[in-house]
Parts: C-alpha cells; sequence; structure tokens
C-alpha cells in the first residue's frame, strides 16, 4: 500500500508546485469567489428583516449565516476541474500518454488534483471553522461546536470530493461526443450548484422537489455535508445520508471505470 | 475626426471576421449562450423562491427588484460582448508575450485590444436583461415620460463604460506583473452587488460600491430615477461623470503599462 | 543593391532589465509583494552596427545572447534603455504607430494569422490595418500569391495549414504593406529541408526585387550562407564580430580539420603535436576516440603540408583527409569562446 501511494506522490507534488507558484493569484480568485457570499449575506439579511425574523424553513438568520459560510467552504474543498482536464486531453489526445504509464488513470488525476487541494484546504478550513464558530457564539450567545459534527463532515466532504471527482470523470469522457466542453462544462456547473444546495437551502423549495433533489446525488456534494456539520440531522438521517453518499461514489466511481474501458476500446480501434 | 472614422471602420472589419469565424463553431455558441441564461434563470428562480415567503424586500417590490436586476445585466452583457478580449490579456496574452503583435501593428493597441474579439455568449446575459426589464414593467407603476425613456437609453453607453474601465485598470497591470487574470476577476465580482437595491447593504459596503468600485452607479441609481424619478442630477449625473472617470483612468494606466512592459523571452 | 545609404543605424544600444529577486518561502513572497529586491540585468551592452538599403543581414548569436532583445528594440516592442536606433530616418519608439508601418515582422515560433478563419480574410483585414489602397493590395496580393506559393491554401482555414505553409503565410502578412525593412526571426524554425529551401528562394526573390532590407536571425547557420553576405553576431549582450562571411572564414578560417584512422588506439598516443610545433589551445585542438582521431589546428601557425608529413612519419594511418572548417564550425568556437576582451 505505501509503496502504491509512493507511485503517485510525484502528481501530488506536481499539484503542490502549481498552487505554489500561483499564490498571489489565488488570493485574489478567493476574494473575487467570496464577494458573492458577501452579497448573499445581505440578501438574507433583508429577506428575515422583511419576513420579520423568526425561523425560514428550519432555518434561523444565524444559522443562515452558518450556512452561507460552509457551503462556500464545501464547495472550494470539494471543487473539481478534472472533467475540464479530461475533456481537453480527449480533445488534444494527450489521454494516450497516460494510458501508457503504469499507474492507474484515474487515479493520477485524483493525486495531481489531491496535491493542489493541500494548500487551500489548509489556508481556509481552520480559519472559517473557526469564523463560523464565532458567529455562532456571537449571534445566538450560546457555544454550539461538537467535535462530532466536525468529524461526521470532514468523513462527509471525503465522500463528496470523491463523488464530485468521478462525477467529473464521466463528465469529461463525454468529450468523445459532446464537442462544445467549455459551454457544456459551464452549463453543469450551474444546474450543480443549484441542485447541491449551493444557490438556496433545498430546504426552501417545494416539498416534492426537495425529496427529488436530495435523493440525486448532487445534495449529496454540499448540502449533505453542512447539514450534518449545522446538525441539522439527527441520528437516523446521518446515516441515511452518509449512506447515499457511499452509493453515489460507489456508482460514479463504477461509472468512470465502464467510461474509461469504452474510450480506451475507441481510441484503439480509431487510433485516436 | 478622421482617426474616429477609421476606428468605426476597423472595428467593424473585426466584427465582421469574428461573425464569420462564428458560424464555423456555431454549436458552442449557442451553447455558451444557453449556458449563461442558465445562470441567470438560477438566481431568478433564487428571488422568486425568496419572494414567496416574503411580501417586499426591505420595501422594494418584486417587480422593482426584477426591473434593477435586469437593468444590471444589460451593461454588463454589452461590455461583455464587446470587450471580453480584456481577460485574455490579463490571463495570458501578456505572460505568453503574444501582447507583441499589438505593438508592431499601426493601431492603438487598447483599440485593438477591445475590438479583435467579440464574445457571443454574453447575448445570454443581455437577451435575459432586456427581457426582465421589460416584463417588470407591467409590475411597476412608473410613468414612461420622454425623458425616463431617453435618460435610460442614453446611460447605457456609460454604465457599459463603468465595466469596460475597471476591466482595462485591472487588466493593464498585468504589464507589470505578467498576469492579472484574478484581479480583475476580484474587482469584476463587486458587481453581483449591483443586482440588488444598495439599500439593502451597510452604509460602508454602500459608500464602496459607489464611489470607489462603482457598480451601484450600474443599476441602482439609474434605476431610482427611472422607477421613482429621484434626483436625476446625481442619478444619472454620477453614472456618466464615473465612466468618464474610469475610463480615461483605463487609458492612463494601459499607457503607463505600455512603457514598462517588458515581452516576454530574452 | 545600395548598400552606400544606411537604412538601419543602431548606436550604442543597450538595454536592461529590472529581474525581482525572490526570497524562497512565503514570507519570502509577501516581502517580495510590498517591497520587491530587484537586481540590474544588462541583456544588450552598447550595440553598434548599420544596415545598408537592400542589404540582408545575418544576426546571430547563441540562445540568451540578446537578440530578440534587440529585434525587439529595433521593431519598437522594447524601448532601449539608452543609446538610439535609427530606421529609415525613424525611431521606432517615438511615433510607433507609423514607425510600424514600415517594417514588417515574423517571429517564427508566433503567427498573426487569423487562426479560425480561411487565410485569405487575415490579409483582407491587415490590408484594413495597414492603410493598403485597393488597387495595391490587389497587385500586392498577386505578387506574394506567386513568390510564396500561396495559392494552394489561400482558401484554407489557418488551423489546418501545415507549419511551413503557416510560416510562407506569416510572410506574406508581413510583407503585405511593401515595407521598407523586414525582420525574420526563427523563420525556418521546425521546417524540413525542402521547405527551408522554398523559404529561402522566396526571401532572396523579394530582396533581390523590391529592395526590402532584411534583418534575419537564425540558428540555421545555411540561411545565413544562403542569403545573407554579412553578419552580425552578439554574445553575452556584447557584440563580437561585425563583418562578411568571407571576412569571418578569413579571421577565423584557417582552422583546418584533419581526420585519419590510426592502425591502433595506442599508435594514436605518439603523437604529440602540441609539443612538436610548440602550438598554444587557442590554434590547436585534438580528438581522438578509440583509432580515429580529429586534428583541429590553425594553418596559419603550421602549414597543411609539416602537419601531414609529422603526423605520416610518425605512425601508418588509413583515410586521412583535411578540410576547410565551415561556417558552422566557425561559429560553433565562437560560441564556446564566448566573449573574451
Amino acid at each position: 500500500m505505501k509503496k502504491r501511494l509512493r507511485i503517485y506522490w510525484p502528481f501530488v507534488n506536481a499539484g503542490l508546485q502549481e498552487v505554489a507558484s500561483y499564490r498571489v493569484n489565488w488570493i485574489f480568485f478567493m476574494l473575487g469567489e467570496a464577494l458573492s457570499c458577501v452579497v448573499m449575506y445581505f440578501i438574507w439579511s433583508a429577506v428575515y428583516h422583511s419576513g420579520g425574523g423568526g425561523v425560514m424553513n428550519g432555518f434561523t438568520m444565524s444559522q443562515m449565516i452558518v450556512y452561507l459560510v460552509m457551503i462556500f467552504l464545501t464547495r472550494t474543498l470539494i471543487d473539481s476541474d478534472v472533467s475540464f482536464t479530461v475533456g481537453e486531453e480527449i480533445r488534444d489526445g494527450s489521454i494516450i500518454m497516460r494510458m501508457l504509464k503504469p499507474v492507474s488513470y484515474n487515479a493520477t488525476f485524483l493525486f495531481h488534483e489531491l496535491g493542489g487541494k493541500l494548500p487551500t484546504t489548509i489556508a481556509l478550513s481552520g480559519p472559517m471553522i473557526i469564523a463560523v464558530e464565532i458567529i455562532r457564539t456571537v449571534l445566538d450567545g450560546t457555544f454550539q461546536f461538537s467535535v462530532g459534527s466536525l468529524l461526521l463532515y470532514i468523513v462527509s466532504c471525503v465522500l463528496a470530493y470523491l463523488i464530485n471527482f468521478y462525477f467529473n470523470i464521466c463528465f469529461g469522457f463525454a468529450a468523445f461526443v459532446i464537442k462544445y466542453l467549455w459551454g457544456a462544462n459551464m452549463m453543469k456547473n450551474v444546474l450543480v450548484g443549484f441542485f447541491s444546495g449551493a444557490v438556496i437551502p433545498l430546504s426552501f423549495l417545494p416539498e416534492w422537489l426537495e425529496r427529488v433533489f436530495l435523493f440525486l446525488p448532487f445534495a449529496s456534494l454540499n448540502y449533505t455535508p453542512v447539514m450534518i456539520y449545522m446538525g441539522q440531522y439527527a441520528g437516523a438521517e446521518i446515516v441515511y445520508f452518509m449512506g447515499l453518499q457511499v452509493f453515489w461514489v460507489l456508482f460514479f466511481c463504477g461509472l468512470s471505470k465502464l467510461l474509461w474501458k469504452v474510450s480506451v476500446k475507441r481510441l484503439t480501434v480509431q487510433g485516436g | 475626426m478622421k482617426t474616429i472614422r477609421r476606428m468605426f471602420r476597423i472595428h467593424r472589419i473585426f466584427l465582421v471576421q469574428e461573425l464569420k469565424r462564428m458560424m464555423e463553431y456555431k454549436g458552442d455558441f449557442v451553447v455558451g449562450i444557453i449556458g449563461f441564461l442558465l445562470i441567470q434563470l438560477s438566481n431568478l428562480l433564487f428571488l422568486w423562491i425568496i419572494f414567496s415567503q416574503i411580501p417586499d424586500l426591505e420595501g422594494w417590490s418584486i417587480s422593482e427588484i426584477i426591473f434593477i436586476y435586469g437593468l444590471s445585466l444589460i451593461p454588463k452583457g454589452i461590455d461583455h460582448f464587446f470587450f471580453d478580449n480584456l481577460w485574455s490579456i490579463g490571463y495570458f496574452i501578456v505572460r505568453k508575450g503574444d501582447f507583441d503583435k499589438y505593438l508592431t501593428r499601426p493601431v492603438n493597441t487598447l483599440f485593438h485590444v477591445l475590438v479583435e474579439k467579440i464574445q457571443i455568449d454574453a447575448l445570454g446575459e443581455l437577451i435575459m436583461g432586456i427581457v426582465l426589464v421589460c416584463s417588470s414593467v407591467a409590475g411597476l407603476q412608473v410613468e414612461w415620460d420622454a425623458f425616463r425613456i431617453i435618460g435610460m437609453i442614453l446611460i447605457i453607453p456609460f454604465i457599459t463604460l463603468i465595466f469596460t474601465g475597471i476591466k482595462t485598470i485591472t487588466a493593464a497591470i498585468a504589464f507589470w506583473t505578467k498576469r492579472s487574470g484574478n484581479v480583475i476577476y476580484m474587482f469584476y465580482m463587486f458587481n453581483d452587488f449591483a443586482k440588488y437595491p444598495a439599500t439593502i447593504y451597510s452604509r460602508w459596503v454602500q459608500n464602496i460600491i459607489t464611489y470607489i468600485i462603482p457598480f451601484a452607479l450600474t443599476s441602482y441609481f439609474p434605476a431610482l430615477f427611472i422607477l421613482k424619478g429621484e434626483n436625476p442630477l446625481f442619478n444619472l449625473g454620477m453614472p456618466v461623470l464615473a465612466s468618464l472617470v474610469l475610463m480615461t483612468a483605463g487609458i492612463l494606466v494601459w499607457n503607463k503599462g505600455l512603457k514598462a512592459y517588458e515581452s516576454a523571452g530574452s | 543593391m545600395n548598400t552606400e545609404l544606411k537604412m538601419i543605424t543602431v548606436d550604442k544600444l543597450r538595454k536592461e532589465f529590472k529581474k525581482t529577486v525572490k526570497e524562497p518561502g512565503l514570507k519570502g513572497s509577501i516581502k517580495s509583494l510590498f517591497r520587491p529586491k530587484t537586481e540590474k540585468v544588462i541583456a544588450v551592452q552598447d550595440i553598434s552596427f548599420e544596415v545598408g538599403q537592400g542589404e540582408i543581414l545575418g544576426f546571430i548569436g547563441p540562445n540568451g545572447a540578446g537578440k530578440s532583445t534587440v529585434i525587439k528594440m529595433l521593431t519598437g516592442i522594447l524601448t532601449p534603455t539608452a543609446g538610439s536606433c535609427t530606421i529609415n530616418g525613424k525611431n521606432p519608439t517615438q511615433n510607433r504607430r507609423s514607425y510600424v508601418k514600415e517594417i514588417g515582422v515574423v517571429f517564427g515560433q508566433r503567427t498573426q494569422l487569423w487562426w479560425d478563419l480561411p487565410l485569405r480574410e487575415t490579409y483582407s483585414v491587415l490590408k484594413e490595418i495597414y492603410e493598403v489602397p485597393e488597387d495595391s493590395y490587389k497587385k500586392r496580393m498577386d505578387f506574394l500569391t506567386e513568390v510564396l506559393e500561396l495559392d494552394r491554401f489561400i482558401t484554407s482555414p489557418v488551423r489546418t495549414l501545415s507549419l511551413g505553409q503557416r510560416m510562407r503565410a506569416d510572410i506574406a502578412a508581413s510583407l503585405l504593406h511593401s515595407p521598407k525593412v523586414l525582420f525574420l526571426d526563427e523563420p525556418t524554425i521546425g521546417l524540413d529541408v525542402v521547405v527551408k529551401e522554398n523559404i529561402r528562394r522566396a526571401i532572396e526573390h523579394i530582396n533581390r526585387q523590391e529592395q526590402t532590407t532584411v534583418i534575419l536571425t537564425t540558428h540555421d547557420l545555411a540561411d545565413i550562407e544562403q542569403l545573407s553576405k554579412r553578419i552580425v553576431m552578439i554574445d553575452k549582450g556584447v557584440k563580437v564580430f561585425d563583418g562578411t562571411i568571407a571576412s569571418l572564414k578569413q579571421q577565423y578560417g584557417q582552422i583546418r580539420e584533419m581526420s585519419f584512422e590510426a592502425d591502433s588506439p595506442k599508435a594514436a598516443a605518439v603523437l604529440n603535436y602540441a609539443e612538436h610545433f610548440g602550438l598554444s589551445e587557442d590554434n590547436f585542438s585534438v580528438e581522438a576516440e578509440g583509432k580515429s582521431v580529429k586534428v583541429r589546428f590553425n594553418s596559419a601557425a603550421v602549414p597543411v603540408s609539416e602537419m601531414l608529413s609529422y603526423t605520416l612519419g610518425k605512425i601508418s594511418v588509413s583515410d586521412i583527409s583535411v578540410k576547410d572548417a565551415d561556417i558552422e564550425e566557425i561559429i560553433r568556437r565562437l560560441y564556446e569562446q564566448g566573449v573574451e576582451e
């Protein structure tokens, strides 16, 4: 196992190096991303103010703030660019180079991306979790941090990332059939954003729609980890939703392997 | 006068080339337009869900909110349509040394960069903006006099230049740092604030988006005049002033950047 | 050719860059963000030369010598730190827009063609940009199409052209406005021998027909040998040679290369040229690989005949030959020696 991991260390390292060289750029990018979070905060304040305060669809104002911050953190942590990379490699044919390497195709991407994620995760997670706890304590007057929720959140995030990663691998393979990858990628991001609760908590949707969305793989990406951290799910619900996450990981992992086999066949038959 | 005629002529030539290019990649562009439409639709769905919970937002009716939201998309869409190439300056043209090309041509570099490409995806925003403004009219209690209509049409080029000016200033930073794409991004993202009435923000945020990175001037303030007939001197005058100041600053920073520009390679 | 008339005058041209020195680690990059430490790098050091009208000048030097920097100053892309260059009486950095109408530039590694459109479209846009009148545009296109053989692919999208076709198309693009000076930076890079030959012939043709002054930088010395009579060579930002190829050969070309096969590796060890003729390292080098031996020597220091008789007198050899060092060899030696002034 240790030896197998060592094969992938160069990929982790390459990802790390890339991020390190664009540090200043990354900070500006994150600030830009955070701005929409700030706008959302003001809108929700206005909404709660206009709605007379209190609880809306299971969220108090302070919980809504926590939700916004945690969604921002979770989205960043589980983000995956791999569909674009795969698509580009298919388009320019360099995917063949990866086929020649004696390592798993998916794994090379996974470790490369994880390398890039390491600094992000370290730089963002701690401060943002602390910020959330300070906000909650000040607004509600009680200290609500729970180590259990944090641990469950971490596990749930790892599962969410794996779902996202394999889902994006599958989507990237679509480049074999879809020509317009850039536009399609953008559409995917919008839809995934909405379905995963990044735009609005799913509990604000009509009940039937909420049920459908909760079952779809997208809720497993952002909504489930955040709801778990916020303690919105009780025992049985946690087991159910994390079980669902595991199911979707296996589903997309299997699908990506299947697509990979089909693609290899196509490549070898068509000669690239 | 002769230079202005020449600029229009070159702009037209570039536009025609871009339209020809688009014909080669029709599918890509349709998908791109739909993509940007979807982004806006998802935000609208958000607004619609919110308004199903509350009667008004800090005194603003849903029609008014939709008008402001729609109006903010129009200058954004126009700038995105015509002047999207500035992003490439920030992300890769300077870094890869491809800026040399512009310097060997007998055309003003900023002008050349601005008009060289168009971004058809922007129609997603532009169409949505126009549809929203038009559809909000039914729910608004506004007397549409000539003053309002002409004011609204005339202000659009200026509020577009607020976008272009901010992008020009931040893109030109790349002449010193080689890459400024994410700096453009950060400042550009302030336009998110323009979609909603500025009164929902705190005092200091309002000051920033009015006087420093003045995206509130691209939608909220003109809308104040159009919807409520308030203070045309400030509500229309400030956007005009800001656009001129920003565009002038953009040209100055750009020209200063040209002097600092050291093309890639040895 | 009228070399009396100076087209380009470069006078003590100098370019210094400020290079930011980054200290390692996060602390270093934050520091460099606010108070960057800079270091002065002299890329071009007081270079002067002249080019006559209608001349093709080969501008050469090893990688990183400062060739591109000089070309970029001459084309108005970079502003010199000191010194001046005048091209057809104009200064590139003053009134850039009117200046660039007099020059054509081809960077072999980049293209100025419209990637997604048929090649013809690029020319119709450049026509507007350079304000070429309709009737002279037609004549010009006919001429360029013929010389550069564009007709086979002028209606194809640029992205589908081969590298050689693209280069020909790029040269045509740079000549559309009939510039007086043409800058060619690596015009044959990555091309095969036949295509290279085509391009050289076209450049020669245009130069002869239109008296276009050409500045040519290249790593392929065959380009230089065929096209230019004169070369300027720079190294580490300093001019190290300026003259005709003939004079280069005369100055450095006394070098001869004698090669032969000895009976055995041991036999070759008997030879000691340096001691026998009292040669210094500048005039002499020897390379032995097993039985085959290569001796490079300055024929001004030791006549070829003496070299031969000494060798043949000491050992028995097969396959002995002596040849002139070609220009490539001379320049290789110059590059290796570097500047020693």
